[in-house]
């Protein structure tokens, strides 16, 4: 054989590999098996729909559940200067104030490794307006001169507009909770214990697990309006030198100074920890997610098994005809993934439409469907729909072709 | 046309024994037969006498306890599980009492299943599958689905499914049973014009009297056993018979 007609005997090999009869086969019992499916309007759509809804159960409650131990963590995610925050051993989570001496400062300022320490104060305060409204804020005091602690993002007028006296910069994002009428917050007067601080610009900071606005002042100013008591100062935000590891920095200051430091990463988990260990959300929340689950096993299980079982004698006579097992099961597993594809892209996109559309609600800022959940939730649709499949195949596996002849 | 060999089909000595409890039922006793191509062979018989045994193991569903069961010199107890399903698709036809058409499929597309199983591309199939309903005279029904067709009418789809391959062996089992006497007389008419291809056979198990008349030979059995053979008792030539 010459080269030129190796070529063409090749490439006409390769050509005809996509389309041998083997594959021909299969594609063509998936097209059939579909037809079965679609054909059955009320199966195909009860595991469609079945699948959507558990699906969006299962992936709106996830987003929502992380979102809501993210909140555990926004406080500290929100300082995004420090590497390392140093409190009292006692702290479990960044809401808990227990203040530590103004002499930690200086401790922590000269532990070998740090290339700077700031104070950080945070606690809670009520605010009066002078509309007469009163409202709960968390007071956070940042430092005067660095303003490490404020959130990067500013809505209205510049960081810079904390540093008057008795200023103070807003939560752009929670200013209702003060002033329902909408009414802007800037220039507006508030009193807290017996103090006055202006409004002089909004920021925009993370949703914290309190939900309350956040107040943000100079340092000095904020502990000189809280009421009196030994110590005010409840954090040290700090950065490590380079090429010193924040893991390393905090162990050192720990060891050195008898305080807890952690990382920011540490910290922000300890967070999330917090409310996993000390609220009812996880128990909630998983027998929701739990539902989901149980939702789209027992509707994708009996509805493929009810489909099976009433197409067994049409399965038997394709048996019978010399449809192989294997076809068998690429058709029922074809059904399968088909519903379950389609019930998934239903409830995902459900879902997305759930946090798009929520985004305009205060309560669900910064819910999102993590590529965790996303991910989750297919695999968790894909288990179920095939193991169902499986499951339902087994009986037509088994079958014994001559039963279609027995009446 | 060539002829293969005189018979399509042959089951020699076979046993078929079913367990039943504690027991064993037997209900074939040594059965030998063969099936002619280019003839109509009708397997007859009371209820329970074993003749859908028969036919299940003469085309490889079902397998025998013992003796030999050969089909187109092949033999299927010696056949591997999926060779055994390859053949049935490719070289035997059938058809069944109450049709077994998919109901969500239509017309074309029931009568193409067993080459759209065994990889011929879809729309090659739905051609071939139709020219062989035009020839059923279905071609108006081929978008149909099989609700929208009379009893019949899905019986000669069920026919048009088990020739769509050209099969060399056709298996029926009470083809008119579910059919009016005129339905059962028109599609007895398709498979005695399919059996008279002298390179296919057709078997027909039936208790159904009113279409003996259509048979080339009758097997009669009775509780397991062969007890009359009609290659013995010739019967008149088909024009004459009804």
């Amino acid at each position: 054989m010459n080269d030129e007609n190796e070529l063409k005997l090749r490439s006409s090999l390769m050509v005809s590999f996509g389309t041998q009869p083997r594959s021909r086969s299969i594609l063509g019992m998936v097209g059939i098996a579909l037809k079965m499916l679609m054909g059955d309007p009320v199966k195909y759509f009860g595991l469609v729909f079945g699948i959507g809804f558990s699906t969006l159960l299962m992936s709106q409650q996830a987003s929502i559940f992380v979102g809501l131990l993210t909140w555990g963590a926004n406080p500290v995610l929100d300082v995004r200067q420090a590497q390392v925050w140093v409190m009292d051993p006692r702290v479990k989570q960044p809401d808990q104030g227990q203040a530590i001496s103004d002499q930690s400062l200086y401790r922590v300022r000269s532990v070998d490794g740090v290339a700077w320490a700031v104070p950080y104060a945070r606690s809670a305060a009520t605010v009066k307006t002078m509309q007469g409204n009163i409202a709960a804020v968390t007071l956070v005091g940042v430092d005067n001169q660095s303003m490490v602690g404020l959130p990067e993002e500013n809505l209205a007028n510049s960081m810079s507009a904390i540093r008057g006296r008795n200023a103070a910069i807003l939560d752009g994002n929670t200013q209702h909770l003060i002033w329902a009428d909408g009414r802007d917050p800037i220039g507006q007067v508030v009193e807290i214990n017996d103090n006055r601080v202006v409004v002089t610009g909004l920021t925009s900071s993370l949703t914290n697990f309190s939900g309350l606005p956040t107040l943000y002042m100079k340092y000095s100013d904020a502990i000189a309006i809280t009421p009196p008591e030994r110590n005010k100062l409840s954090f040290v935000l700090v950065e490590p030198k380079p090429g010193v590891t924040p893991e390393d920095l905090a162990e050192r200051i720990s060891e050195v100074t008898g305080l807890k430091a952690l990382t920011r990463q540490q910290f922000a988990a300890a967070g999330t920890q917090f409310i996993i260990e000390n609220t009812g959300i996880p128990i909630s929340f998983g027998a929701a997610i739990g539902l989901g689950i149980l939702v789209a096993v027992v509707i994708t299980a009996l509805t493929l098994a009810m489909f099976v079982a009433e197409n067994l004698k049409n399965f038997g006579a394709l048996k019978a005809i010399g449809v192989t097992n294997r076809q068998i099961l690429v058709m029922v597993l074809s059904q399968a993934l088909l519903v379950g594809f389609i019930g998934y892209g239903i409830g995902i996109g459900g879902t997305a439409a759930f946090l798009y559309f929520g985004q305009a609600d205060p309560s669900l800022r910064g819910f999102k469907a993590l590529g965790e959940i996303v991910g989750g939730s297919a695999l968790l649709v894909m288990i179920i729909v095939l193991g169902s499949a499986y499951v339902s195949v087994r009986k037509v596996l088994k079958l014994d072709p001559a039963i279609v002849f027995r009446g | 046309m060539t002829l293969i060999s005189p018979q399509a089909a042959l089951i020699d000595q076979v046993t078929k024994e079913f367990p039943s409890g504690n027991d064993v039922i037997q209900v074939l006793h040594g059965i030998s037969l063969g099936i002619d191509y280019g003839k109509m062979t009708m397997l007859v018989g009371p209820s329970g006498c074993g003749k859908t045994t028969v036919l299940s193991i003469l085309s490889g569903t079902l397998s025998a306890t013992s003796g030999t069961v050969t089909v187109m010199k092949k033999r299927l107890d010696r056949l591997k599980n999926d060779d055994l399903v390859r053949f049935r698709r490719r070289k035997i036809g059938f058809i069944f009492q109450q049709y077994n058409l998919i109901p969500t499929l239509n017309v074309a597309e029931n009568a193409a299943i067993p080459l759209i199983a065994d990889g011929v591309a879809w729309e090659d199939a739905l051609n071939q599958s139709g020219r062989m309903l035009d020839h059923l005279g279905l071609g108006p029904h081929k978008a149909k689905y099989p609700r929208q067709l009379s009893g019949g009418q899905q019986q000669r789809v069920a026919i048009a499914r088990a020739l769509s391959h050209n099969p060399a062996l056709v298996v029926c089992d009470e083809p008119t049973a579910a059919l009016d006497a005129a339905s059962g007389q028109a599609v007895m008419a398709l498979l005695e014009e399919a059996a008279d291809d002298p390179n296919r056979a057709v078997l027909v198990v039936t208790h159904d009297d009113r279409i003996f008349s259509f048979a080339d030979r009758i097997v009669r059995m009775e509780d397991g056993r062969v007890i009359d053979d009609g290659l013995t008792q010739p019967l008149p030539p088909k024009g004459l018979r009804r």
